[in-house]
């Protein structure tokens, strides 16, 4: 195992992801479009379907990955001191974790409701 | 016809400054006559160039934002006032002329040359025509270094990233049948830095005076280490 970061794996993430992200975005657009909640119970309800349920979870799960990335490439190409970059990433990956499991958390809610 | 060349030479001059010459423009004048046309009026005005037919690559210039080559760019395409700059993001020694060697160097990384782990034949190592094929549009690069100076990804990180010329290179050689080094190859290029800071720009593609297509090159070595690796 190499001791440095990623580079095929990230790379190869990110373009899966981009796929998914595509896929469910589309599915989602549809959705809205053709049949929209009309209320928090009908959202609720919209989210609680198994399908729906793990479509989501998958969907902020490539959008997290897929954020993780891209903002890892940003501050790799401009970032320099390590400290700083350090310091960021670090930062940024406490930003995606909790995002990750806030969603957890509203799905889950979801389907206990 | 205003030609305004960047001056600079470290031993006079605190910083560098632009400077205008009106030139005579010629029927056929390519920007190496312009630019020998200055040094008519000025001799200690510097720059590189040789064959003067885009074979040697030397006069590689930044001329009106863009990486050419000086000899095979006619006056007639550049708008006035031309603008003549050094390389972007290289260090300049004097006037256009930059100091290339982290880009030789970059160039050194990626073991340009064939690898054979047999022993040699005594006779020549023989290729099909399918095979030779595949060589094209990555062996001709002259490494005049227009591509890589104007890759924002080189700029950032020089010494890490090998930038497009480099990369244009290692798939000559990973896509050569007779090399013999693919897993040693793809493993020096692992990593978010050699490869993977290539974001597709296509400035690469845009300067290369020789219209060899980096990015594409880049692209097959990232499906060749993707076919490889699952």
């Amino acid at each position: 195992m190499s001791r440095r970061a990623s580079g095929l794996k990230a790379w190869f993430l990110q373009r899966a992801s981009a796929i998914y992200l595509i896929l469910f975005f589309l599915y989602m657009l549809l959705h809205f479009i053709a049949d929209a909640p009309a209320d928090h119970a009908a959202w609720q309800s919209w989210v609680a379907q198994p399908l729906v349920g793990f479509g989501l979870l998958l969907f902020f799960a490539s959008l997290l990955l897929h954020a993780w990335v891209g903002i890892r490439d940003v501050v790799i190409d401009y970032v320099h001191p390590t400290a700083i970059r350090v310091s960021v990433l670090t930062a940024i990956g406490f930003v995606l974790i909790g995002c990750a499991l806030w969603v957890l958390q509203v799905i889950i809610l979801a389907h206990v409701a | 016809m205003k030609v305004s060349v960047y001056r600079y030479n470290p031993e006079t001059d605190n910083e560098p400054y632009m400077q205008e010459f009106e030139i005579e423009p010629r029927q056929g004048m390519m920007l190496r006559d312009a630019l020998l046309a200055v040094q008519d009026q000025d001799e200690s005005f510097t720059f590189r160039h040789s064959c003067g037919e885009g074979v040697c690559g030397s006069d590689g210039v930044n001329v009106n934002g863009s990486n050419k080559l000086a000899c095979i760019t006619p006056m007639s395409e550049l708008k006035e006032p031309v603008e003549v700059r050094p390389f972007p993001g290289r260090p300049v020694i004097r006037d256009l002329v930059v100091d290339m060697s982290q880009f030789y160097a970059q160039y050194k990384q990626v073991d340009p040359w064939l690898i054979r782990k047999e022993p040699m034949p005594e006779q020549e190592i023989l290729q099909s025509p399918e095979d030779r094929d595949k060589l094209d549009g990555l062996y001709e690069c002259i490494m005049c270094g227009c591509c890589s100076t104007s890759c924002p990804s080189f700029w950032w990180n020089p010494d890490k990233f090998l930038g497009p010329q480099a990369l244009l290179s290692a798939c000559r050689f990973l896509a050569d049948s007779r090399d013999q080094a693919k897993e040693e190859r793809l493993d020096n290029l692992e990593g978010p830095y050699k490869l993977f800071r290539c974001h597709t720009i296509m400035n690469c593609v845009e300067s290369c005076p020789k219209n060899l297509n980096p990015t594409k090159a880049i692209g097959h070595i990232k499906a060749i280490m993707l076919k490889d690796a699952i």
